[in-house]
């Protein structure tokens, strides 16, 4: 499966760009079939093909489809569930607040950046599809994600580690003493020293091996890596930022889009230091990046809105 | 004569009990401590403490209660922890 | 049982809550040294035994890879406890007779086993606890019983009264060579688990912990201390019993020092002015008590040697273990005491904590502190820091009774008085020590080393005594949680 992600601050023009891709790239390969999601909080995706989208997946074409993923609904759900499910087996710690713990988690860094991952792991159980397109939330998110599986795999290795050398006691105690029980209210439990039958360390095994192969395939060439950017001072910062963290997590970055251009015959005088920092900026650009292509899409004086405008920026600006 | 047997018995009892309890005394603190840190580790958004990736803490979490039970009974002697590990050790 | 009321908490902890923080600092700093003095005096007994007697030495060593197959047998095996114990205590009995039959570790220089036994700490005390500590406590516990019990029956079966004096004179030559009057010198020479300050540091914070309520914790208190008090009992009584027959034994020696055996054994003031010297000949105070156990055991027809070899390997044992949990404990209290660094530099702290780092210097700050003197000389100043905390634990509890327990006058003299005269006795007799036996010492290095020691102590005494003072004087607490 192929994935695309398309990255960029807010009004770069990266929705319209990633929506337009998609409708290029499925018109030039029938045989495969696409879905282009939104992974931002504020959706756009919907206005750029001038059709309403949800969190269902909506077919557009024969071999597109869209859909705007509700993280929020998604993030609820899933405390929710997980909410019932302990209020059960923590019955008896009661002086332990599950409630106020929850209200800790729900708001606690990397939450969303958590529900991004699980539903990006989700689109890629569809096999009915070829390739991914998504449109991604603020670029802070959308970096943090992307490295989140290598993060997460430190941190399993580190706790499977200790985890062991738990079980790796009890099981010496159980030589000794037999079995270890532990009271919790009035229930008795039976510890295990047994890697494969201890809960959290088939937990954690399972969830290091997810997060290993989505690192390697954020690795891999797989997975294309777009920034929209647009020819300002700021943004070219900010575009090296990306790329910077992104390679330390050894995630390369495919394209650059250099998007809002400005091109004009005679300029007028206000637009006229606009252009100059335009022109240094580019230039600036293609010396300090290398080995990234970078591909100029000029400032139109409409965004094109509907599919078939789409498809024709899509022949015009993006197909090379 | 019974019950002088079921006394002997009571003792050896006791003795084995006993002995069992001395070969496994200081690594089973040994447990209870790295027990505490795993809890520690997992759980110590409360406390401030860097914590894993949520994904991590989301996916144990339905299995962490003992860890739990054990970090709250500890918790109150964290800033005791030199007569902590003294303790584990009886030097005469 | 202050601490028990205080929720279980230890006295450095307690006493930081009634004074002032700086308190509980202190206190980790005056931890920190005794415990050196405890590595250092403990390197200093297992070599007096070592040196004078190979078989025990041989029998040590041997232990230690007993130890280490017990562990691998009891924890990584399948085996059942009961066999993985037996084959435990065989090997132990066999260590003994080889120690004894054939004793192969001939190792005489002192400084070659403080060496050997200085990166031997270092490293038992950085081994996860089951490879050698755990294994090494439960076999213990079998040579202790085994010994409470043989010298039980051997002491009944050879006892034919006592031929020590029960009282020579008042300034016995016991500590550092120096003529030492029984008060204030007696708690630097005793330093006896039934009044011990290092429990109220592991008591405190732990047995209280698990007891249910008040009067277990009495009833805990009682037992251990009947036990201890047997085991002094049979120490005492062996020696007593048999001490002139060892001291008959090592004529030779004797007459090397210029000790006439025959004034030892009839004049009471002879053997008080000579008995250190004397007993340096054959080992030190734990060498007599081995022979002369040995002699006792003949009683039941155990060869001397071999009583010997045994006697030796329960102090060795016990020592060994004490030595690298002491620096275990060192190294810990090390890094507490230098927790305030973090804030400065994150690196420094991490390399001056860091487990090798803080192992070889407490074991290099012990060695600087045995390496020129036996134990003896060192053995008063670990006991008056014993005893130091000890005081100083009874003047917590005094407060403790005063301030939170708000108890009439009357009853907070009755704590108050007996600890005082603990403290006095103890800072008297460490200040005696620093003035007379502390320039005595023959080595410059190890003078100063000591003298520096126990006057950081002293220090550390006057402000912990400064901080109690003012504690005294505030008023009554807010009621601590029971528990």
């Amino acid at each position: 499966m192929d994935i695309y992600f398309f990255l960029g601050k807010g009004g770069t023009g990266k929705t319209t760009i990633s929506a337009s891709f998609s409708v290029g790239l499925s018109h030039y390969n029938k045989d495969s079939n696409f879905l282009i999601a939104s992974l931002d909080p504020a959706h756009n995706l919907g206005d750029a093909f001038n059709i309403e989208l949800s969190n269902k997946i909506k077919k557009l074409t024969e071999n597109l489809s869209a859909i705007e993923v509700d993280l929020e609904k998604m993030i609820k759900e899933y405390l929710n569930d997980l909410s019932t499910n302990l209020k059960y087996t923590y019955k008896y710690l009661t002086s332990f607040n599950l409630d106020k713990y929850f209200d800790v988690l729900r708001y606690s860094p990397g939450i969303e950046e958590n529900a991004v991952l699980e539903s990006i792991k989700k689109f890629l159980k569809m096999n009915e599809f070829d390739a991914l397109i998504f449109d991604t939330p603020p670029t802070g998110i959308t970096t943090r994600v992307l490295a989140l599986p290598k993060l997460t795999l430190i941190w399993t290795k580190r706790l499977m580690d200790i985890r062991r050398k738990i079980l790796d006691r009890r099981k010496m105690i159980e030589n000794v003493k037999g079995k270890t029980e532990a009271i919790i209210g009035d229930e008795v439990i039976t510890l295990t020293a047994d890697e494969k039958e201890d809960q959290i360390m088939i937990e954690l095994v399972n969830y290091s091996k997810e997060m290993e192969d989505l690192m390697k395939l954020f690795q891999s060439d797989l997975t294309k890596i777009n920034i929209v950017t647009m020819p300002e001072d700021l943004a070219l910062f900010e575009t090296k930022r990306i790329i910077e963290s992104l390679n330390k997590f050894n995630i390369k970055v495919n394209k650059i889009y250099l998007n809002k251009y400005l091109i004009f015959d005679n300029p007028p005088e206000v637009i006229e230091g606009k252009i100059i920092e335009q022109d240094r900026v580019i230039e600036k650009m293609r010396e300090e990046i290398k080995n990234i292509s970078i591909k100029d899409i000029p400032l139109l004086s409409q965004s094109p809105r509907g599919i078939e405008d789409l498809l024709k920026f899509y022949d015009n600006y993006i197909l090379e | 004569m019974k019950k002088l047997f079921d006394l002997l018995k009571k003792i050896f009892k006791g003795l084995d009990i006993g002995l069992r309890e001395v070969s496994t005394s200081l690594i089973e603190k040994e447990l209870e401590e790295t027990e505490n840190v795993f809890a520690l580790l997992t759980m110590g958004a409360f406390a401030g403490i860097p914590s894993p990736p949520t994904g991590i803490i989301l996916r144990i979490l339905p299995y962490m209660q003992r860890e739990i039970y054990v970090m709250i009974a500890r918790s109150k002697n964290i800033d005791d922890a030199l007569a902590e590990i003294v303790g584990i050790f009886s030097i005469e | 049982m202050a601490s028990v009321r205080y929720d279980g908490k230890s006295i450095q902890w307690v006493s930081g809550k009634l004074m002032s923080a700086r308190t509980k600092y202190t206190f980790e700093i005056f931890i920190y040294f005794t415990l050196l003095l405890i590595i250092a005096a403990f390197m200093g007994v297992f070599t007096g035994l070592a040196t004078t007697n190979a078989s025990i030495g041989t029998a040590s060593v041997l232990f230690i890879i007993v130890a280490l197959i017990e562990g691998v047998l009891l924890y990584r095996t399948k085996l059942s406890f009961t066999v993985s114990s037996i084959i435990g205590v065989i090997l132990l009995v066999l260590s003994i007779y080889i120690g004894y039959a054939f004793p192969f570790i001939k190792i005489t220089n002192a400084h070659t086993w403080y060496i050997v036994l200085a990166i031997y700490s270092v490293f038992a005390s950085s081994l996860p606890v089951w490879i050698l500590l755990q294994p090494r406590d439960y076999l213990n516990a079998y040579i202790l019983w085994a010994g409470l019990i043989l010298g039980l029956v051997a002491a009944i079966f050879a006892f034919k009264g006592f031929n020590w004096p029960t009282f020579t004179i008042f300034s016995a030559v016991t500590v550092g060579g120096k003529p030492s009057p029984f008060w204030p010198t007696v708690p630097l020479v005793i330093a006896c688990g039934a009044l011990s300050g290092f429990h109220s540091l592991v008591a405190t914070g732990t047995t209280s912990k698990q007891l249910d309520n008040e009067l277990s914790g009495l009833f805990i208190g009682y037992g251990s201390m009947f036990t201890e008090g047997f085991l002094a009992t049979l120490v005492i009584t062996s020696i007593a019993a048999f001490g002139m027959q060892v001291f008959q034994g090592a004529a030779g020696k004797l007459t090397d020092l210029k000790i006439d055996l025959n004034l030892l054994m009839t004049d009471k003031t002879y053997l008080a002015n000579k008995y250190a010297a004397a007993s340096n000949s054959v080992g030190g105070a734990v060498g007599i008590f081995t022979k002369s156990f040995g002699k006792m055991s003949t009683s039941v027809g155990l060869p001397e040697n071999i009583g010997t070899t045994f006697a030796g390997l329960w102090v060795s044992a016990f020592v060994l273990t004490t030595l690298d949990t002491a620096v275990r404990l060192a190294r810990y209290a090390w890094s507490e005491i230098w927790e305030p660094i973090k804030k400065v530099s994150e690196g420094f702290y991490k390399f001056i904590a860091n487990l090798w780092v803080a192992s070889i210097i407490a074991d290099g700050l012990a060695l600087l502190l045995i390496w020129w003197g036996s134990y003896n000389i060192l053995w008063p100043g670990f006991a008056g820091a014993n005893q130091l905390l000890a005081a100083i634990a009874m003047i917590t509890a005094a407060i403790w009774v005063k301030r939170v327990q708000k108890a009439k006058p009357s009853w907070q003299m009755a704590v108050l008085i007996p600890a005082l005269f603990l403290w006095i006795t103890v800072t008297i007799g460490l200040i005696w020590y620093l003035f007379v036996v502390v320039p005595g010492i023959a080595v410059a290095f190890n003078k100063y080393m000591l003298g520096g020691f126990t006057v950081i102590m002293l220090i550390l005494n006057f402000i912990l005594v400064g901080d109690f003072i003012s504690g005294w004087r505030k008023g009554p607490l807010p009621e601590a949680e029971g528990k």
